[in-house]
């Protein structure tokens, strides 16, 4: 019998772009972009934990998905797009087959990846698309610290979540 | 779909002379899968099992003995999700479940799962009903028709367009029964569909069963009153396989396998705290936590007087939804009361200072679980303390796990129920608090392993707030009850 | 915490068809982008303003309002960063504060945000998120990419509700109060929180697999449809409708 993982592979995306959403509204503090939020622990987990797609996708339309249901929609695209890379190079550059632990440089290195990601990414697409470059610009400290903190957060949380529940090893994509 | 993919459905849906049993299960043996070094202890061994079409059988099983995991068996989803070793042939209407994906069992075999939660896969219950219709392939007139009728059985007509999760636990099964019953297959798997269900529905789910040439599987857990005369056959779990013995045989081993005819472990304590301390609740009115947005009036909870004292043991029973756990909520220090005094040791509390006071063990124990070993779950709070030395928590520690039950290197996450239930309870018997709020214990644990619970709890001498919906339990516990109705708290 | 972005109500809005809202919204937003008259921008706007308080009330207009309001202080604030060189409108001294073209690009900025912004709230608030997802779907959206936006929002109320659950059971296990910690150790002790609620979402998976495939997601059987969009009876009047009026708006207002 074939062993057809499609249900499996919506499942877990479903359940984490609701992770992802739920974690982006959650905790707020408002600034000019929106709100500083949680969303990089998620997004930080899912890449860790899980595999590229479901990092992709579940931080894409996670994000954008929180966006339209708190009413900025024009940033929905946005973050779709700056999030979902995020959550793609990130799992991209931790992944591995086995259960060693991640080396630190790599670990360093997706961290790096992940701020640069995020302030760059909303930094040139908001230059772009909504304000000027100074109103741009001045989000990006706010996007550092809010990524930074988050990929350290993630990192802790993931090890937790795979020490306090060993089965979700088996899932991944 | 390939040629012999489409003959077993074919085979499925007109299987007539000879008539194949509906069910036949041949030598089971399943294993979990073990995340961690210990093996996990096999749950059947040689497992044999033939129910006939048409037939209406009852399998009763004790707790936690691997009830629900022979239904996922028989669903075809374990091992599928549910990672294990399976040895056994498993036929469902002739054909072999090995060479069948679940999703063709649609029409043949319907689960309807003990927690409603888990089968949920829609954003209100229309959709839910209409999901499995629109994988079958039916036209739109069809399946309004049979919606419809479904809702319109069950009682959920209004509710057709709310969201799942502002149901009720009763309301949530009755949306399940309904989907099974539009779905219309040939046999119905029901695990403890009784369970959450108001006496009127839990007879119009017997009139069901009992009609019709369904054949249909019901496994539970406790034998209830609505049982008797329903069945042709009984069945039971006993050590790993089933057997059928004469039903009054059956009925004294089932309660002999649920612990049933051992002491009430209540019955040989006696409780003598240390300091006698007094929690009171005067004129207490409270907003009532609106459960969704379908209730037409928000009712206030009003408590006249409660009380409870270090060493005592008080029940608090009521229907679903009539204010149980927006009182305990506020008792607990969560939420907050209008007006009223809740009192202890003459001093008047609230919020945080009442929460370090009195612990609410939530009804579910996975809530405050997220370490990796028991050993670290147990000694986190000790350890956020400064004023206790290692050795001392080490102590401590020990003889908690001793007392509950509990092995320290075991994984919460893979451990059984009745045991993450004990090792709540253990967290907050280390926390120490003078009072505890049990909400809802009895559920999904048997009377034995709850009672036991609440009397490793009483060790040191708390005053205990059991909350139930099952008088029976509350008479097994036999102390003072409250009764509330409709936000009206009383003493009985 | 609610995700719901529908306002109930009975305005022309919520009878005009969900494909064609989509689609004037997705148009709206490049017409924004083109170069257009300022005093034509602000006309969209202000009609788009008045359509949607015709559809769902003030308050919903003064909401949305409010929520974009940091953002336009911010913009406001940013005006002398913008176009340096150029006519001096409101100097300090010989220090150039705000030139006419900072200005003009402010308002620009300002304006084309408030449309965008009201036009996709618009259509959040007067289409149902079902009939939005059938409207994508009858786009050619792939099946699966629609169920698992609709199975996303599904969980997520019971997510956000487990959240606050295991927040509530952790903070009556803690000894101490919330007040006077360092942010440092605050997020230390968001972690046993975050761990336990994203074990509680982890153990959901398999099970939603699990009902997907007994309730028949897998077969390669076509699968029919409960709801569709028939009731709306004008799907190709109404675009045809928005397209001729951003047409118009195009001509009226563009920028020889």
């Amino acid at each position: 019998m074939q062993q057809n993982r499609n249900a499996l592979k919506v499942a877990m995306v479903a359940v984490l772009t609701a992770v992802v959403v739920v974690f982006t509204l959650v905790v707020r503090i408002p600034t000019a972009k929106g709100y500083l939020n949680l969303c990089d622990v998620a997004i930080c987990f899912i890449a860790f934990t899980f595999g590229p797609w479901s990092a992709f996708i579940a931080a894409g339309l996670g994000t954008a998905l929180a966006d339209l249901i708190s009413g900025y929609a024009q940033w929905a695209p946005i973050s779709f797009v700056v999030h979902g890379v995020e959550g793609l190079l990130i799992a991209l550059i931790v992944r591995q087959k086995g259960n060693e632990a991640v080396s630190f440089v790599r670990k360093l290195l997706a961290g790096l990846v992940c701020i640069a990601t995020v302030s760059l990414g909303y930094f040139a697409l908001s230059a772009l698309f909504i304000s000027t470059v100074s109103v741009a610009a001045a989000e990006i400290p706010g996007n550092i610290a809010q990524s930074g903190v988050g990929f350290v957060l993630g990192l802790g949380v993931a090890s937790a979540v795979k020490k306090a529940y060993p089965p979700v090893r088996s899932l991944s994509w | 779909m390939g040629p012999s993919q489409s003959d077993s459905t074919s085979s499925l849906a007109k299987s007539r002379v000879p008539m194949p049993n509906a069910l036949s299960i041949e030598h089971l043996s399943f294993t979990y899968h073990s995340y961690v070094q210990k093996q996990c202890e096999s749950l059947f061994e040689n497992l044999s099992l033939q129910i006939e079409e048409g037939s209406k059988t009852l399998l009763l099983a004790p707790f936690d003995k691997g009830k629900t995991t022979l239904a996922k068996i028989m669903c075809g989803v374990c091992p599928k999700y549910f990672p294990g070793t399976l040895e056994g042939t498993i036929r469902v209407f002739g054909t072999d479940l090995a060479t069948l994906e679940p999703w063709q069992l649609l029409s043949v075999c319907s689960y309807v799962s003990q927690n409603p939660q888990e089968q949920f896969i829609a954003n209100s219950v229309e959709e839910e009903l209409a999901f499995p219709l629109e994988s079958l392939g039916l036209g739109r007139e069809e399946m309004r028709s049979r919606i419809d009728a479904a809702l319109q059985h069950w009682g959920l007509d209004r509710l057709r367009t709310s969201s799942e999760q502002e149901l009720s636990g009763g309301e949530r099964k009755r949306v399940l029964l309904a989907a099974t019953e539009a779905i219309d297959a040939r046999f119905w798997i029901l695990d403890e569909a009784f369970d959450d269900l108001d006496q009127r529905w839990r007879d119009q789910l017997k009139e069901m069963i009992g009609k019709g040439n369904k054949t249909v599987l019901v496994l539970a857990s406790r034998y209830l009153a609505e049982f008797d005369g329903l069945f042709d056959r009984m069945l039971l779990l006993d050590d790993k396989k089933v057997v059928s013995p004469p039903q009054q045989q059956l009925l004294s081993r089932f309660s002999q396998l649920c612990q049933d005819d051992l002491a009430n472990p209540l019955a040989s304590q006696v409780c003598t705290p240390p300091d006698v301390r007094q929690l009171v609740c005067t004129d207490l009115v409270a907003e009532r936590r609106r459960m969704s947005t379908l209730e037409e009036a928000s009712f206030k909870v009003h408590v006249p007087h409660f009380s409870l004292q270090s060493g005592e043991l008080v029940t608090l029973v009521g229907p679903n939804g009539s204010g149980k756990s927006s009182f305990s909520r506020i008792l607990c220090g969560l939420d907050g009361y209008l007006s009223g005094f809740i009192k202890f040791d003459g001093t008047s509390l609230s919020g945080k200072e009442l929460s370090k006071k009195v612990g609410y063990l939530f009804q579910n124990p996975d809530l405050q679980i997220f370490l990796p070993t028991v050993n670290d779950e147990l000694s986190w709070s000790l350890r956020r303390r400064r004023d206790l030395k290692q050795e001392e928590i080490r102590r401590r520690v020990a003889a908690c796990a001793d007392l509950f039950g509990l092995s320290l290197s075991d994984t919460p996450a893979t451990m059984s129920y009745p045991l993450r239930k004990a090792l709540q309870a253990a967290v907050y018997y280390l926390l120490d608090r003078p009072f505890y709020i049990l909400d809802e214990l009895d559920s999904a644990l048997t009377y034995h392993t709850a009672l036991s619970i609440i009397r490793d709890l009483r060790q040191n001498g708390a005053g205990i707030l059991l909350i139930t919906h099952d008088r029976q339990f509350a008479k097994r516990v036999q102390q003072r009850t409250y009764s509330i109705e409709k936000g009206r708290l009383c003493e009985l | 915490m609610t995700i719901n972005t529908f306002v109930a109500g009975k305005g022309l809005l919520y009878r005009f068809d969900p494909r064609a809202k989509l689609l004037t919204v997705i148009l709206l937003c490049i017409w924004f982008f083109l170069p257009v008259s300022l005093v034509g921008l602000y006309t969209v706007v202000g009609l788009l303003v008045l359509v949607g308080a015709l559809n769902t009330g003030f308050s919903h207009i003064a909401k949305t309002f409010l929520s974009i309001l940091p953002m336009l202080l911010f913009m406001v604030l940013f005006m002398p960063f913008n176009v340096r060189d150029g006519e001096s409108l409101i100097s300090i001294g010989s220090f150039t504060l705000i030139t006419t073209e900072g200005l003009e690009q402010a308002t620009r900025l300002a304006g084309r945000f408030i449309g965008i912004t009201y036009a996709c709230t618009l259509l959040f608030a007067t289409t149902v998120m079902q009939e939005v997802m059938l409207a994508l779907r009858s786009f050619h959206l792939p099946y699966k990419a629609g169920l698992v936006v609709t199975l996303a929002f599904t969980y997520i109320p019971f997510i956000a509700e487990s959240f606050s659950q295991i927040a509530e059971s952790h903070s009556l296990r803690e000894a101490e109060s919330d007040q006077g910690k360092r942010i440092v150790q605050r997020l230390k002790d968001l972690v046993p929180t975050l761990t336990s609620a994203l074990v509680v979402a982890l153990r959901s998976i398999p099970n939603l697999a699990m009902s997907l495939e007994l309730r028949g997601f897998g077969s390669e059987q076509k699968r029919s449809s409960f709801k569709d969009l028939s009731s709306y009876r004008h799907p190709f009047t109404h675009t045809l409708l928005s397209c001729i009026m951003l047409v118009v708006f195009w001509v009226l207002f563009r920028v020889q």
